[in-house]
């Protein structure tokens, strides 16, 4: 079994393999080196907005005019951007494609206190719009994100994977 | 000031092959001018980020412009938003702000008076923004200035934030109820996305 948490390298060489070609993201702290190996890449273009509510309205406006977005966002922006995410993804059925950082993981599974409530909302609010998840825990489950493209191409709804301990070069 | 259905004829009669994301009252009256599959009514799909939505439309399709039919109570729901829309700036993106100073949709109920919007957008970086360098605000009073201006507008390389200060007397017509998967399909039907 890998170490906790996926490359950074390795994870945007399977989001080229999948046809990438824009990634909205905010920096955070657990996402950094992803958003370093994005910026630093020739062909996926790295839209940085100010908040997540409007990453989710500019990638809907990308696919629905032909290209393909990934939305990399931690769970306190996916919380922000409630609204958005109904109104531009659940809604109208775009298949927004998402990594979603769990904050808090790493702290609760290891038994620290107080437990980030960001952590314990992450997947039931995921639930709750019915968005199909997979977990991301290290290099092992890189393939995680195949099945989460593929299904939100099948499905013509928004799929993602929830990122659980952040990245490592 | 400018009378909105007024500023809606003029910019009906001269629209080509643009995209028009439109979102509140101008859901209810813009169809009154406009009957085109390039037309988006954006009315629920997140509040403030219709003119958000509008700039993936532009970066993903360079070789048409896409005019945002934005209101003021709008935008101050994502401020944040003009920041991000003059950073990436896509030459053929138009925000035609509809500047009614109020929440005009659910009861007219008055905006804070001394926001100015031109400034805002100005301060956010979209004067002299984008790739070019042409990133232009301003803000135009009459319709005839309005009427002298769009053709430059619509074909001069931008983005634009235009600041549009409007009345309106006409009653308002129903909102549209459409499916919203319906209208995502349309719209790339249109633009010939698979």
């Amino acid at each position: 079994m890998s170490e906790k948490g996926a490359s950074a390298n390795k994870t945007v060489r399977k989001l080229h393999e999948l046809g990438f070609t824009h990634a909205l993201m905010i920096p955070d702290s657990e996402s950094r080196l992803l958003y370093e190996a994005l910026e630093n890449d020739p062909e996926i273009d790295l839209i940085t907005p100010c908040r997540e509510g409007e990453s989710v309205a500019i990638a809907a406006g990308l696919w629905t005019g032909g290209l393909k977005p990934l939305l990399v966002i931690q769970n306190t922006g996916l919380m922000e951007a409630g609204d958005s995410l109904r109104g531009c993804g659940v809604g109208p059925k775009v298949p927004l494609r998402m990594m979603v950082g769990w904050r808090g993981y790493g702290g609760a599974t290891a038994g620290k206190l107080p437990i980030d409530s960001a952590y314990t909302f992450t997947e039931p609010l995921l639930q709750a719009w019915r968005i199909p998840t997979w977990r991301m825990m290290s290099d092992d489950d890189l393939g995680t994100l195949e099945l989460m493209d593929q299904t939100a191409a099948e499905t013509s709804y928004p799929a993602a994977v929830i990122t659980g301990y952040g990245f490592k070069p | 000031m400018i009378e909105r259905m007024e500023l809606f004829r003029t910019v009906a009669e001269r629209r080509t092959n643009e995209i028009v994301v439109m979102t509140m009252t101008a859901t209810l009256q813009w169809p009154l001018v406009s009957k085109s599959d390039l037309d988006f009514d954006f009315l629920a799909f997140g509040m403030g980020h219709a003119a958000d939505f509008g700039l993936g439309l532009a970066i993903a399709r360079p070789e048409r412009k896409t005019i945002v039919w934005k209101g003021d109570g709008g935008i101050l729901m994502s401020l944040g938003s003009l920041v991000t829309l003059a950073r990436y700036a896509p030459e053929n993106l138009v925000v035609f702000l509809l500047e009614n100073r109020s929440y005009e949709m659910v009861g007219g109920q008055e905006l804070p008076p001394r926001a100015d919007f031109v400034e805002l957008a100005r301060a956010s970086g979209f004067e002299g923004g984008g790739a070019a360098g042409k990133g232009k605000v301003e803000r135009i009073d009459s319709l005839e200035a309005f009427q002298d201006a769009l053709p430059r507008i619509l074909t001069e390389a931008g983005p634009h934030f235009i600041v549009l200060p409007v009345t309106n007397r006409e009653k308002l017509p129903p909102v549209n109820h459409s499916d919203h998967a319906e209208r995502i399909r349309t719209l790339r039907k249109a633009l010939d996305v698979s």
